[in-house]
């Protein structure tokens, strides 16, 4: 009772600040409950909030709030973005603010028609009184918080070679950072911080080398891109992001060795660009399994020693547990179903089997493509101990021949089968808790609660609440295809539930007291 | 259950069931340059081929389209189709090389690619677009300029041709259907697998040896079944329709579909495929090759 009202009286501050200044930077450092200003929601990656208005107890009595049509037929993959009240979600060339109150649309910007590819996009970032929107052409673009005007539009990477945008920025005091997409060419992979105020380039980090760069220490891959959003740490100064794959992504005899920084775990350093360190969860990747997926920072015990960690739930099927100070490996153990290596290394690295790299007469390999999970984000449980991600366990035929070529794809594969299943694993052993079937290919990521719920979605269009000991269902809503990672906060003293369910945008909460 | 589990093995799965429940048309590929066979006849003969193991089909009817509309259809293309097809229709991360496809060699003006941009194919992952008709004639324009582009070129981006597939030992891929492989209990060569090479070849044939679903090479025979005992104590069977965390549903003999809260009542699904899905962990690459060989020997 007593952290209930001092929750409010920290609400009822913070709203009067933020309300008169835009979104101060500073505020990101410690999130008041009526906000979700950053696409994690903080700036650990947890995805895990300490509202505690939606209990197991009452979680059955969920209601529609409101619901939002987008009127387009495309999913809602982004998170949506809260601050000063105001709702931003994205897709594709598209940001609408709406009343987190009432879905109330204010404004919709919409970029104008490009080439780039319209397959996803995460969300928006806020500062001050700007509003952020990675575009398919890769530009980033500036709009007026109030009114959705543009400020300025600058170009992140040129999309006539091949890249695209989906990212999330990532706002750090004065620094916007931006990835980007682009594996069907052989291209460098590039992070790029810009000055939120004007726009202008501050730094360009490089994961792979810049054509005709010397001292590659690559082997000649490219690619490496960082196009999820990407984690922070304060104490340390260091941004947490990691890298996709390499290019040629199936043909691995063209780029010899363990083709660094691509499939890695990096930081680096948010005000210069240069990297602190690095680790490779896929050394020599031949089978398009990124990284990229939420590095998750959580403080706590390992094996009795407090620790600084980083988590990984990574494409390739392995979950990684790092000393974020130093990016040492504590744990490397398999997660979702993986038949690719040949054992872990010293350096808590997975070990490539040559027997499963593509070849002419195709190698059945798990995970397949999609991988043991992917972008969608998974969540930190502090109170349990468990890291919880919607996991897949599943099986592709992968091919090369001299005859694909050494650009872009050069390869074929294609996927078998796969089974979808949220997954609660003990961080310290790697061991599963719980598992809960979720059908053939879910596309949530995951949220949890203080009070002890997980929030996420099924294949079969069900947005669901389960009790975090143990997976046990306790709620859930048909709504349509879930491809976001719902996000919760309070508004006028309720608890919100904010998921996107095909183009519909839904919030849900407790019936109103009487 | 043993005959049950016969009639429907190297069949479909609960996904094709729901493919049924989409009228999105389905993949009827077919090779050579010989008109397109009706749909019905999807499952057998050539019309079940990969379109990536032989020799694209031929477009059934040149089409001329103004430059101007092929340049509006790149755009389109490019940003709402280009991920998972390519950004030259040839195949991306996901998508088939359309320029193989068979759908758009069938196509006259969109009158076969329209419906399929229209209604997605959900079963496959493809979503429903909302396009305006002039963007959905563009999109037409660009797909059959990249075709005729294709024709005119040798070789495949994305292919995987038959004679790469031929690394397997028949024998050893016979003793391992009839022993470690377990494929025995539920097949044999003159059952269900008679002539199965005649009726598919190539990466088709290795895809449903490894798991039979309706979207590769032709429909999907025969579903997954349940049978559902109510409260009252009377159980009710047929074709799996649905199933999720939360309903169980059937379609039963009359073609009904009905449906039930899971937690109300006791079901038992027999689903065969469950058999294909345990084996992918089992099998070697050896294995698989030689598995492949054998059912080659199958004519």
């Amino acid at each position: 009772m007593k952290g209930i009202v001092l929750r409010v009286a920290v609400l009822l501050v913070s709203c009067g600040t933020v309300a008169a200044q835009g979104l101060d930077p500073a505020t990101l450092l410690e999130p008041p409950a009526d906000s979700w200003p950053m696409y994690h929601g903080d700036y650990s990656g947890q995805r895990h909030s300490s509202l505690g208005q939606i209990t197991p107890a009452n979680v059955h009595q969920l209601t529609l709030a409101w619901a939002f049509q987008t009127g387009q037929t495309t999913q809602i993959k982004a998170t949506p973005i809260l601050a000063n009240g105001i709702l931003y979600i994205t897709t594709p060339d598209n940001v609408w603010a709406l009343d987190a109150r009432s879905a109330h649309q204010l404004w919709r910007y919409t970029y104008p028609t490009n080439q780039g590819f319209h397959i996803g996009h995460r969300g928006a970032a806020v500062y001050k009184e700007s509003v952020y929107l990675t575009t398919p052409d890769a530009h980033l673009v500036s709009l007026n918080a109030k009114d959705g005007k543009v400020k300025w539009d600058a170009v992140i990477a040129d999309s006539k070679k091949g890249y695209w945008s989906t990212n999330a920025p990532l706002l750090i005091r004065d620094h916007l950072i931006v990835g980007v997409s682009g594996d069907f060419d052989n291209l460098p992979g590039i992070l790029r911080s810009f000055d939120p105020e004007t726009g202008k380039p501050q730094w360009t980090f490089y994961s792979t080398p810049p054509l005709g760069a010397p001292d590659s220490i690559s082997g000649g891959a490219t690619g490496g891109q960082m196009w999820m959003t990407g984690t922070y740490d304060p104490a340390l100064n260091l941004l947490y992001v990691g890298t996709g794959n390499p290019t040629p992504t199936l043909n691995g005899k063209m780029r010899p060795g363990d083709n660094p920084w691509t499939c890695s775990i990096l930081a680096v350093n948010p005000d210069s660009g240069k990297l602190a360190w690095g680790f490779q969860a896929s050394p020599h990747d031949t089978h398009d399994w990124d990284a990229a997926e939420v590095p998750v920072l959580v403080d706590g015990n390992f094996n009795g020693m407090p620790r600084k960690m980083l988590m990984q739930a990574s494409r390739n099927g392995y979950f990684f547990v790092l000393d974020r100070t130093d990016g040492k490996s504590l744990l490397t153990v398999p997660f979702a179903t993986a038949n690719w290596t040949s054992g872990v290394d010293k350096d808590g690295r997975p070990i490539p089997s040559v027997a499963k790299e593509p070849a002419r007469d195709g190698r059945l390999i798990a995970p397949d493509e999609a991988g043991g999970t992917n972008y969608r984000s998974p969540s930190f449980d502090p109170r349990t101990g468990l890291f919880i991600v919607s996991a897949r366990d599943a099986y592709g035929i992968y091919f090369y021949k001299p005859e694909h070529g050494a650009y872009g794809w050069a390869g074929a594969d294609y996927g078998v089968y796969g089974n979808g299943v949220l997954r609660a694993i003990d961080y310290q052993s790697g061991k599963v808790r719980w598992n809960h079937e979720l059908g053939t290919g879910a596309g949530a990521g995951v949220l949890t609660t203080d009070s002890g719920l997980v929030f996420t979605g099924d294949a079969s269009g069900n947005v669901m609440a389960l009790r975090t000991s143990d997976g046990t269902t306790l709620w859930h809503s048909a709504i349509g295809s879930v491809g976001t990672s719902p996000v919760t906060y309070e508004l006028d003293r309720r608890q919100y539930l904010v998921v996107g369910g095909g183009g519909v945008l839904y919030a849900f909460t407790l019936p109103a007291n009487k | 259950m043993s005959k049950v589990l016969s009639a429907l093995m190297f069949s479909i799965c609960v996904g094709a069931v729901l493919c049924a429940q989409n009228p999105a048309p389905a993949a009827p590929a077919r090779g050579g340059r010989q008109a397109a066979p009706p749909a019905a006849e999807q499952g057998g003969g050539r019309g079940a081929q990969s379109p990536a193991s032989q020799r694209p089909p031929q477009t059934t009817k040149p089409q001329e389209y103004a430059a101007e509309q092929v340049r509006a259809g790149r755009t389109v293309f490019s940003s709402q189709c280009g991920f998972c097809h390519g950004r030259d229709a040839a195949g991306g991360e996901s998508g088939p090389d359309l320029t193989r496809s068979s759908v758009v060699a069938e196509d006259l003006r969109g009158n076969k690619i329209a419906p399929v941009l229209r209604n997605g194919r959900v079963d496959k992952g493809m979503p429903a677009f909302n396009l305006t008709p002039s963007e959905v004639a563009a999109i037409v324009a660009f797909i059959h300029d990249q075709k005729t582009k294709a024709e005119s070129e040798q070789g495949g981006r994305r292919a995987v041709d038959l004679a790469d597939l031929q690394t397997g030992d028949a024998e050893a891929g016979r003793q391992y259907f009839n022993g470690a492989g377990g494929c025995a209990k539920c097949h044999s060569p003159g059952g269900d697998l008679a002539g199965v090479a005649k009726k598919r070849e190539g990466l088709v044939l290795l895809q449903r040896m490894l798991y039979p679903t309706g979207g590769r090479g032709g429909p999907a025979p025969a579903p997954a079944t349940v049978i559902v005992t109510l409260a009252s104590g009377q159980t009710i069977s047929g074709k799996l329709a649905y199933r999720d965390e939360f309903v169980i549903a059937l379609t039963d003999a009359d073609g009904w579909y009905r449906s039930w809260p899971a937690n109300q009542v006791t079901f038992m699904v027999n689903n065969p495929l469950e058999a294909h899905a345990a084996q992918l962990g089992k099998y070697t690459d050896d294995d698989m090759h030689n598995v492949l060989a054998y059912l080659q020997t199958l004519k």
